[in-house]
């Protein structure tokens, strides 16, 4: 047991060690963008009918404390994040702590419940197609998962809304309808909600599913064929107890190990299919900071939660692998 | 079941025994017999009374009570002859009297992005353009005088109108507007363009409490067609934001500081925006935190909606119980109940949605590209597509005070420009992206072209000529010397031209076949499509090579506003160059970098036309040289001047086409969103 304790610390002590090393490249990108927060703060001011020279400039860099050596202002600014304080978006000049609220949580639910849904598909029609003999059922396993894999999303969001538009005149953008955008969270605001919601954890899914699909099916694969199956097939284990109880228990490692891996591979994919079906969640903010408004502040921001997300899931996933595998166990425990 | 509530001038028509009849339901397409007014499609309530020899009885919305309850920090509503000013103004719907309800649904693309279009719907100023473009109107003054020598501008208000929250509205607003906003330094750095008069303030004098005059340092006949067109409203609500404000509360401060500000200037930014634009955010969205502790969620307004939610997806607003207006069968306007606005930044988004009929108005960021699809989904989306020509053209403007020393010598160079303008090939341009429908024009300033406008300069340099761009890049010194096709500045660096496409402002097909056009003459450049806030931004911190947008202002802007012809030749949210010639100007030479004579000249001309009775030979003079030095210097290469489409659905009754499909003249505020209504 202590040992166990002893594997929980020096895990979190590193995931805590890969945040700040994660942060500090974050930051270090974020000073390479041309044009700081002063410049783009000022250029705001000068929509107010102030003319900008150099020295305004150089004077609001002081005022912001960007002047300071880039290490110290990478402290403050770690130590401020840990806090979950970001400061103001330059260009949206709003709080970011306040700006982001619950659209964080969205993101993070969204890619939760696509990467729940892929595994809950994934998981029984992977072993499924890994044993079955059905050459029908096979290929169109196959055929289903490779438009997952080969399909972008953003051309699948695409390709329903337009589908949607001309069958049924909606073209099933957004998170809410109007009337509950602005609204309190409430029962019919939640149902709401969930009216919307499915589409894109319907899109990101798919590709997950059928990422996942392959993972599990050729995990099974490799497992089926060894020996210690044989073995437990001779000794009279046949059938579905037979698959559960050796090569599927095997197989489940590495997939809990590849979820934190699965999730950043749906975080990356959120922002586009974001940007088209117009939801109003952390995604969209984060491409249009990056690729639009160069808003190093907020995207700064959203890619340390994002990190922080993933960190935590990996952490997670160890722990219970821990639990889980014997193996693992063995090797901590010794 | 309508509610009848008769005004205290109304009530004493009737019992004064003049036997006069309800007044006919006069409208736009059929008069019923009652004589027109001194202006066109609208009357002052006597007037209307006396020409029909007749009574207006008030009619008020019947869900005013629930919008009134909606619109945090108001009271109890008051009975509608309370609300109604003793003098409204009666507009004469176009087709229909209305019926009340519904929301107008609109489409934006950001909080302060793209919103102009949806703003113009609800817009109030002291007076307006008439659909025709060219008579002034009253709207929130009831008249106004110039003295002979166009340096004193009264207007008189409407008696007992009144704000949103009902608080009285008077000349005092107006004063505490000018002096305590809009000319002061502690909310604004430097007083806008268009609140000087040559660069001077004016002094603004309370008359009585319903009559307010402008005396100008000198004469400017254009500060009324300003009033007329301008987003910015010539008044603030005093009774709401001078409590935080010092020079008009001792206690602005302390105000403030009990509401969570730091000092009285800091409150009146959280609900003022510290700029005119109406868009700025309120503090629902600026301070959430502070918002609920806070006597109202915006600001008191005299249009005809007021905000009452704001997100960063959106706003929704709900119609001002106080409004200043009827219609001639009396009913309280608008008709329209909500207005809701949704953000969408994405413009192949907002033409789906424009497809799916989801939106109700739209003009602003419409491009003729989307024009075939829209036409084609008509009659299916029961909307209309009209083509209307645009104000605006599109132009190029080459970052003449570069950063780089090397770029700003090339691009300052006169035959530089020139090689850029012929080397466009505008009638491709005009046949690819305009459906031919276009004109090939060259930027003079003006747009439409007054009568003191040359043809010539019109079409200066708009032939297209690549060998003679080909000998102009080749006399600056631009050859090629590395081989690749593309030639190098005169330093040997190469040369890639960072062009940045806000599409709010241009079309990305333009922008490509013009990339195109310069590449086959040897100008290397990448093509990147980016927000306007970007385009915005980086154009402000001078990073940008081109900056492109459209551009181009009538006669009737020009006149109140200067700032096209001066350095840097417009504010943030439009297309400028010479950034430093710019702050040179601003710091009298302090810092930034001088600019050439022909600028100084431009300023100087502006400055005496806009003194200038129009049409005079003066006039017209120095207009002719305003033209020519303008499109003579190429600070901003014209392409084609282009038709757009203006969308509405044809739910929204009382809707009349518009003449222009512009931002002149702010948008749709000359044909009266005020009176359409939604049949549905």
């Amino acid at each position: 047991m202590l040992e166990f304790s002893k594997f929980v610390v020096v895990r979190g002590v590193l995931a805590i060690f890969t945040l700040v090393l994660v942060s500090f490249i974050v930051f270090s990108l974020m000073e390479m963008v041309p044009g700081d927060c002063a410049e783009r703060y000022l250029s705001f001011k000068n929509s107010q009918g102030s003319m900008i020279s150099l020295a305004d400039i150089q004077a609001e860099r002081i005022r912001l404390g960007l002047d300071k050596p880039y290490i110290q202002r990478w402290g403050v600014w770690i130590i401020n994040a840990f806090q979950g304080e970001y400061g103001d978006s330059c260009i949206l000049r709003l709080n970011i702590s306040q700006l982001l609220g619950e659209k964080f949580w969205l993101s993070l639910g969204l890619c939760l419940s696509s990467l729940i849904l892929a595994y809950v598909i994934a998981i029984p029609v992977g072993i499924l197609a890994a044993t079955s003999k059905n050459a029908f059922l096979n290929n169109g396993l196959r055929l289903v998962s490779y438009l997952g894999l080969a399909l972008p999303n953003f051309l699948l969001a695409l390709m329903i809304m337009l589908f949607s538009t001309v069958m049924f005149g909606d073209s099933l953008t957004g998170l809410f309808s109007k009337e509950f955008r602005d609204a309190e969270w409430s029962y019919e605001r939640v149902k709401d909600f969930l009216g919307h919601v499915w589409l894109p954890i319907f899109i990101l899914g798919w590709s997950a599913t059928a990422f996942a699909i392959q993972t599990v099916r050729a995990l099974m694969s490799d497992e089926i064929g060894k020996l210690y199956v044989t073995a437990a097939a001779a000794r009279g284990v046949s059938g579905r107890r037979l698959l559960l109880r050796y090569p599927a228990r095997h197989a489940l490692s590495p997939i809990i190990n590849s979820l934190g891996f699965d999730l950043n591979r749906i975080f990356n994919e959120l922002p586009i299919v974001a940007l088209i079906l117009t939801l109003t969640e952390a995604g969209s903010l984060l491409i249009e900071a990056l690729a639009r408004s160069n808003d190093q502040q907020l995207a700064g921001a959203i890619i340390f939660l994002l990190t922080a997300s993933i960190v935590g899931i990996n952490f997670i996933t160890d722990i219970i692998l821990a639990l889980t595998d014997p193996r693992v166990r063995r090797s901590i425990v010794g | 079941m309508r509610t009848l509530l008769y005004s205290g001038v109304a009530f004493v028509a009737l019992t004064g025994g003049a036997l006069a009849a309800a007044c006919p339901a006069v409208t736009v397409s059929d008069a019923k017999g009652v004589a027109a007014g001194a202006f066109p499609q609208q009357y002052e309530l006597a007037e209307f009374q006396s020409l029909g020899n007749c009574t207006v009885e008030f009619a008020a919305n019947p869900a005013s009570s629930d919008l009134n309850a909606r619109i945090r920090g108001n009271g109890a509503l008051p009975s509608l002859a309370d609300r109604l000013p003793a003098e409204p103004l009666v507009m004469a719907p176009y087709d229909a009297i209305g019926s009340y309800g519904g929301t107008l649904d609109a489409l934006s693309n950001a909080t302060e992005a793209g919103t102009s279009d949806f703003m113009s719907t609800r817009h109030v100023n002291l007076v307006r353009y008439s659909d025709d473009l060219q008579t002034i109107v009253p709207n929130v003054a009831k008249g106004w005088e110039w003295n002979a020598d166009f340096t004193q501008l009264t207007f008189f208000l409407r008696k007992g109108h009144k704000w949103s929250d009902g608080a009285p509205f008077g000349a005092r607003d107006v004063k505490f507007w000018y002096d305590n906003l809009a000319v002061d330094t502690n909310v604004r750095e430097k007083p806008k363009d268009y609140v000087l008069v040559a660069g001077e303030k004016i002094n603004v004098v309370v008359v009585d409490e319903n009559t307010v005059r402008f005396d100008l340092p000198s004469p400017k006949p254009g500060l009324l067609s300003h009033f007329a067109n301008h987003y910015a409203q010539g008044f603030q609500p005093m009774h709401f934001l001078g409590k935080y404000h010092p020079a008009v509360d001792a206690n602005a401060d302390a105000n403030a500081q009990a509401l969570g500000f730091t000092n009285g200037y800091e409150a009146i930014a959280a609900y003022y925006g510290n700029s005119d634009w109406m868009d700025t955010p309120t503090p629902m969205l600026s301070h959430p935190d502070k918002v609920a502790g806070l006597p109202a969620d915006t600001v008191p307004t005299l249009e005809s909606h007021i905000i009452t939610a704001e997100s960063t997806e959106g706003r929704h607003l709900v119609a001002n119980p106080y409004f200043f207006q009827i219609d001639t069968a009396g009913n309280q306007l608008p008709y329209i109940n909500e207005q809701d606005e949704l953000f969408v930044g994405e413009s192949e988004v907002r033409l789906l949605k424009l497809v799916n009929a989801e939106v109700d108005y739209k003009s602003q960021s419409l491009n003729l590209d989307y024009a075939p699809l829209l036409m084609e989904n008509q009659e299916k989306g029961d909307f209309t597509v009209d083509l209307k020509p645009e104000v605006a053209l599109g132009t190029f403007a080459f970052n003449v005070t570069s950063e780089n020393l090397e770029k700003r010598k090339v691009f300052g160079d006169i035959r530089f420009r020139q090689a850029m303008s012929v080397a466009m090939n505008r009638d491709e341009i005009n046949d690819v992206v305009y459906f031919g429908l276009g004109k090939p024009t060259q930027y003079i300033g003006f747009s439409p072209a007054p009568s003191f406008a040359s043809e010539e300069m019109e079409n200066y340099m708009t032939q297209f000529d690549p060998a003679k761009a080909n000998a102009l890049l080749d006399e600056v010194g631009m050859v090629d010397t590395d081989g690749d096709g593309m030639r190098e500045l005169p330093n040997g660096e190469p040369l890639v031209l960072n062009l940045q496409v806000a599409t709010q402002g241009i079309s990305v097909k333009l922008v490509e076949l013009v990339g195109q056009n310069w590449k086959d003459v040897g100008v290397n450049n990448t093509v990147k499509e980016v927000t306007t806030d970007e385009f915005r931004s980086a154009m402000s911190a001078n990073q940008l090579d081109v900056a492109m947008y459209a551009k181009g202002q009538p006669l009737a802007v020009i006149l109140g506003n200067a700032e096209l012809f001066q350095p840097p030749f417009d504010n943030y949210f439009n297309v400028r160059t010479g950034m430093l010639w710019g702050e040179y100007i601003d710091t009298n030479g302090a810092s930034g970098v001088k600019p050439p004579e022909y600028v100084y000249q431009l300023m100087k001309d502006i400055d005496a036309f806009q003194g200038a009775v129009v049409g005079t030979e003066e006039s017209n003079t120095l207009g002719a040289r305003l033209v020519e030095n303008t499109a003579k210097s190429l600070l901003f290469i014209g392409a084609v001047k282009a038709v757009a489409p203006i969308y509405h659905s044809n739910k929204v009754k009382n809707f009349t086409e518009f003449k222009t499909q512009s931002y002149a003249y702010y948008r749709s505020y000359p044909y009266r969103p005020t009176q359409w209504y939604l049949d549905e």
